[in-house]
């Protein structure tokens, strides 16, 4: 079989996602060698923009072009797959989506305008264009990047974990940071494939790698409200990845309702 | 001194799927596939043997496992049907295969169909759509074996001519005299000359002593709904009456607790219920 | 059975002679107030007045994720080998672990076998010990606060000394390895052992009643019970992972990147997530989350007394310790037999 053709982008992002394909050191010249990777900007100097069989792509749509080069991958691209929490759902840069653009630079340059490109409220690749398949995490794990790109190679969609990080969590044989230690943990309700790493280092989950299916967000929230936590409280903190998320968005709605 | 496990540890692994080879691919209709596979063991193909209405699971290199019913009858020997719906991601990788590849095939699982207490009695198999799948197992079973049961009356229903199963086989069939095979369509086509209509429509056309007959019932939900309240009212007891079921079937043994249902796994308990074990399991049907 | 005594002072020697047995596992502090067995060295490392571990022994003989086969293009599925001489002695074992261990024996034998797991369980060396109940233990309404089999030495606390029953013939073999530091029972020890036993039984302040509660779960079949803990639960898993007969499993074939070799993985499952019963093409028979909460505890409380006699929860109490969501099934069950008043637990359970 033919190599591949694939493309690897990065929008609105810190790039971390693109960071760990070029952190896989013992598999890199493996991936490199089963792809015919023909655009890579991070990590290669000549690139062409052609027809592809499977794009990646990393960060949110925040502006104008970021909007069309996201539309110009896809109209060339047989597979596409968003990269990263910001691909997937949002990440950091649409934590304060109820703000307007314009009061963003007001507060940051002290104008409106800054004669830059017009702004978008950001939003996750799915929003924009049909996406195929999705990796999340922030940034990915590396394990999930190979096994999907094993995946792909051999013609089938990957399989990722979808089990809520707790799960991960009590495999590992943890302390729990939500019981037993009283701290505003959001692993019920985030996906796992991070094999519980922040609670491992006795830090409780910030939900980096976005919602799990159907996360319960509203018995989450009454949970950490009966543990003392302000409202706000656990709002930012569950907001901070995936805002964009319907099921979040109707949590915080009612809340801001009630 | 041995300990209590000695004799466990070295019973046959369960999970280990056997080589297979893809003998044939025959196109059925939309999105299914009959796949005849021949294990390359030729001593385990020749010793290879189950019941109607048993299943097993089937490994697609790289990809995974997936539980399907057996469409072959044991009574042909050295070889395994597979009709299968092109569904998940398992069966999409077996339909990229071609003729001569391999897969991995482990079981047969489940308890199939109870056929030494059927002999002797009338067979009615009720099909529905993709419920021919399992039922063809048992039908030609049934006809290599004609001797062994009175009457044998198949009523299969699909949406239209171009979704019926087996049609070339089924239309053989219809010509022999020692069965009743009725053949019905919800939407008919000018070609068509089987009946047109819902499957219960059929019973019309037959005369049933349900005190000497089993009833084997595979189908969509609708037409277990239906078929039934009709066995009901034709006064079949609910023993009598054999349906076969799907569920989330991963290990095929009873360990994995996917297909678990009240105190029943539909993989060694099923995938043959009667009626009255379905009744008694809440969500089987 | 063969009955000793062991004086607290002999322990360490004692200890020291089970190394020759296997490499020695036990109780330890994980952080403040949490248990979890690990590899021991010495007698004092040990924190034998634990409550419960975090995860329970299960993690010994079905390891939270593992491989099951190595596959090969060419060579098809080759199973992955486990170490059969690899001996463990695991050292403080409460007896409600050890029934849950003679729970998972019946569920992993029968018409087929789980060699995987037996071949564990073949080169695991048990020595249990006795307990006091704390505020969540219920094992004596099911029946495993005792232990009748499934260990090779138990020790029970009387003091200053443990009174140990022999449970196997290796469990034999490690008296035999050390005879000097065992006494034969005597009066003194036999009425210090029942002494022990009555406080323990005044101890134990939660109770189920067992007797016809698959009647009940099933007349409750449509209670709005399960509703509302659909709408608590969060589908996390924890309950599943940390009970010590829950053993559903998933599998994984994870592919290489050279496309020709990989594994498949078993890893632990939890019928409360959401697509454990999904089958493919997308039919979901339990697409609810009340639906699969009620699943756990039907299959259970209900469903496993239908296949095996008896439930098989053991009540060790660690599904209510790590709830989110305060989800206790002792009070499930009292809610479900209509029973007022029954015992609460204490609002703050934990410390």
């Amino acid at each position: 079989m033919a190599k591949p053709k694939v493309g690897i982008y990065g929008l609105t992002s810190c790039a971390g996602d693109q960071l760990v394909l070029v952190n896989c050191e013992d598999e890199l010249l493996d991936i490199v060698g089963a792809l015919d990777l023909k655009s890579f900007v991070m990590g290669q100097s000549i690139n062409d923009e052609c027809e592809l069989d499977i794009a990646l792509v990393e960060g949110v749509v925040a502006n104008q072009h970021d909007k069309e080069t996201l539309e110009d991958i896809r109209s060339r691209s047989a597979l596409l797959i968003a990269l990263g929490t910001c691909a997937v759902w949002g990440g950091v840069p649409a934590s304060k989506n109820e703000v307007s653009r314009a009061e963003f630079q007001k507060a940051v340059y002290g104008t409106e305008t800054t004669g830059h490109e017009e702004l978008i409220t950001p939003l996750p690749l799915s929003h924009f264009v049909p996406v195929d398949f999705r990796i999340s995490g922030c940034p990915i794990e590396k394990e999930e990047l190979v096994g999907s790109i094993a995946s792909l190679l051999h013609g089938d969609i990957p399989v990722l974990t979808n089990i809520p990080v707790c799960t991960e969590c009590k495999m590992a044989e943890n302390i729990c940071q939500m019981v037993d230690l009283n701290n505003i943990c959001l692993g019920p309700v985030t996906l796992a494939g991070c094999q519980a790493r922040c609670p491992g280092h006795n830090r409780p989950c910030v939900g980096c790698r976005g919602p799990i299916e159907e996360a319960n967000f509203a018995s989450e929230y009454t949970l950490l409200l009966e543990k003392g936590f302000t409202s706000s409280e656990v709002i930012n903190r569950m907001r901070i990845f995936a805002y964009p998320c319907e099921g979040l968005q109707a949590q915080v709605e009612k809340i801001e309702n009630e | 001194m041995p300990s209590p496990y000695d004799t466990l540890i070295r019973t046959p692994n369960p999970y280990q799927p056997r080589s297979a080879r893809i003998v044939r691919i025959t196109p059925l209709v939309k999105d299914n596939v009959l796949f005849q596979f021949r294990f390359e063991d030729e001593e385990f193909s020749r010793e290879f043997s189950y019941k109607p209405g048993q299943f097993v699971e089937l490994s697609i290199f790289g990809v995974g496992e997936c539980p399907i019913s057996i469409s072959s009858s044991p009574t042909r020997k050295g070889f395994l049907e597979l009709c299968v719906r092109r569904a998940g991601r398992v069966t999409n990788a077996l339909y990229q295969l071609k003729e001569n590849d391999l897969v991995g095939i482990r079981g047969p699982y489940g308890n199939g169909f109870p056929v030494a207490a059927m002999e002797n009695k009338n067979l009615l198999l009720i099909a529905g759509g993709l419920g021919m799948a399992p039922i063809r197992s048992l039908l030609n079973y049934a006809l290599d074996n004609r001797s062994d049961f009175h009457d044998v009356i198949l009523m299969y229903g699909a949406r239209d001519p171009g979704e019926v199963l087996f049609r070339n086989e089924l239309e053989t069939i219809r010509h022999r005299d020692d069965i009743k095979c009725l053949l019905t369509v919800d939407e008919a086509s000018s070609e068509w000359d089987g009946y047109t209509g819902v499957v219960t429509e059929l019973f019309k056309e037959v005369k049933l002593d349900a005190a000497a007959t089993y009833a084997a019932v595979c189908g969509p939900p609708i037409v277990y709904k239906f078929v039934l309240k009709e066995l009901l009212a034709q006064g079949f007891s609910k023993n009598h009456i054999l349906m076969s079921l799907e569920r989330k079937m991963k290990c095929g043994v009873g360990k994995c607790g996917h297909c678990s249902i009240g105190y029943k796994y539909t993989c060694i308990d099923g995938p043959i219920f009667t009626y009255w074990d379905a009744m008694n399991l809440r969500e089987l049907i | 059975m063969k009955v000793l005594t062991l004086s607290k002072k002999n322990a360490t020697p004692f200890f020291e002679a089970l190394k020759s047995f296997g490499k020695t596992y036990g109780p330890v502090e994980k952080g403040e107030k949490a248990y979890s067995f690990q590899p021991v060295e010495s007698f004092s490392q040990l924190a034998l007045d634990y409550k419960r571990t975090i995860l329970p022994l299960k993690k010994f003989f079905y390891k939270p994720c593992q491989p099951v086969f190595h596959f090969n293009k060419d060579s098809g599925y080759q199973p992955a080998e486990e170490d059969l001489e690899e001996k463990i002695v695991l050292f403080g074992v409460h007896p409600c672990d050890i029934n849950a261990l003679n729970i998972l024996d019946l569920v992993n034998s029968g018409p087929y076998v789980d060699n995987y797991y037996f071949v564990k369980r073949q080169n695991n060396l048990i020595i249990g010990i006795s307990c006091m109940p704390d505020e969540l233990c219920f094992c004596r309404s099911m029946s495993t606060d005792f232990a009748e089999t499934g260990f090779d030495l138990f020790l029970s606390d009387i003091g200053d000394s443990y009174v140990v029953r022999v449970g196997t013939g290796i469990g034999d073999d490690m008296v035999n390895a050390v005879p000097d530091l065992f006494s034969p029972i005597d009066e003194e020890s036999s009425r210090a052992y029942k002494d022990s036993s009555n406080e323990r039984s005044a101890m134990f302040q939660r109770y189920i009643e067992l007797s016809d509660l698959p009647e009940i779960m099933d007349l409750e079949f449509h209670s709005e019970l399960w509703e509302k803990l659909g709408e608590r639960c969060l589908a996390c898993g924890s309950c599943s992972m940390i009970c010590p007969t829950c053993n559903c499993y998933n599998i994984i074939d994870k592919l290489n990147l050279d496309q020709k070799t990989g594994e498949r993985i078993r890893q632990w499952d939890s019928c409360l997530f959401k697509d454990f019963a999904e089958v493919s093409g997308g039919h979901n028979f339990r697409s609810k989350r009340a639906s699969r909460v009620q699943q756990r505890y039907l299959h259970k409380q209900q469903g496993f007394v239908e296949q095996y006699g008896r439930p098989s929860c053991v009540g060790c109490g660690r599904c209510t310790m790590v709830c989110p969501a305060k989800i206790d099934i002792v009070e499930i069950l009292h809610t479900i037999r209509g029973e007022r008043n029954h015992r609460r637990r204490k609002s703050d359970r934990r410390r």
